[in-house]
């Protein structure tokens, strides 16, 4: 898998496992989904910055893929202005 | 859900860890070989593995939160060992083999073979303790 690859599953994984994290609890709070999701949402945080961090190596970018939630979109785009 | 979190925890510790240390271990005689379409290849398995990696740890804490082990002994000294052996991969084997294969270094691989080699050790090491567990009394 390319890192760039992995940098767009890691960022969609990023915003979706917050979506299903916030939908379930707000709906029916299950337990088992919270402490399932939680670590998958931590994961592709985790996995954001290391990737940008890898694809730029520039303190900016790392910082802007560090942001919760949206760090990966941020990262993306931040890349995409860098390599037209 | 334990079992879910254990399952993935060792499922990612054998797809993602493994590579790293095979990839790794190939590297400092590719080096020495001066195959540099093959150093390229090793480093970025290494690299884009040692990414994925991360689930380890993360789904590890996961796993040994829900048990209730988080303080146990054998789990603290896995997680200083498995701290120190991604700061080995991240801080010195990675950026060296970087350099390796861009020819910033030559090709030669100094003492890259040894390094691996400590990782591998480090991990080998994580592996027992998680399986013999000393002092644990949550079965086999």
């Amino acid at each position: 898998m390319a890192p760039i690859t992995l940098l767009r599953t890691a960022a969609l994984a990023e915003l979706a496992s917050l979506a299903v994290l916030l939908a379930n609890l707000a709906t029916v709070h299950l337990a088992p989904v919270a402490s399932l999701v939680g670590p998958i949402h931590g994961c592709a945080y985790l996995l954001v910055i290391g990737t940008t961090w890898h694809l730029t190596r520039t303190a900016p970018a790392t910082l802007l893929a560090a942001v919760p939630v949206l760090g990966g979109v941020l990262a993306l785009r931040r890349i995409r202005d860098l390599r037209p | 859900m334990t079992k879910v979190l254990l399952s993935i925890h060792v499922l990612a510790a054998i797809v993602a860890v493994g590579p790293v240390t095979v990839a790794a271990s190939m590297f400092p005689p590719a080096a020495r070989r001066g195959d540099t379409a093959t150093l390229r290849l090793l480093h970025r398995i290494c690299v884009v593995y040692a990414l994925i990696g991360v689930a380890v740890p993360v789904f590890g804490l996961a796993t040994a939160a829900n048990l209730g082990v988080l303080t146990d002994a054998w789990l603290l000294t896995s997680i200083a060992l498995t701290a120190a052996a991604a700061a080995l991969l991240g801080l010195v084997i990675l950026p060296r083999q970087r350099r390796t294969a861009d020819g910033t270094d030559g090709t030669d691989p100094g003492p890259l073979g040894m390094l691996t080699g400590v990782f591998n050790l480090l991990w080998a090491v994580v592996v027992i303790l998680m399986i013999v567990r000393p002092g644990s009394t949550t079965g086999a």
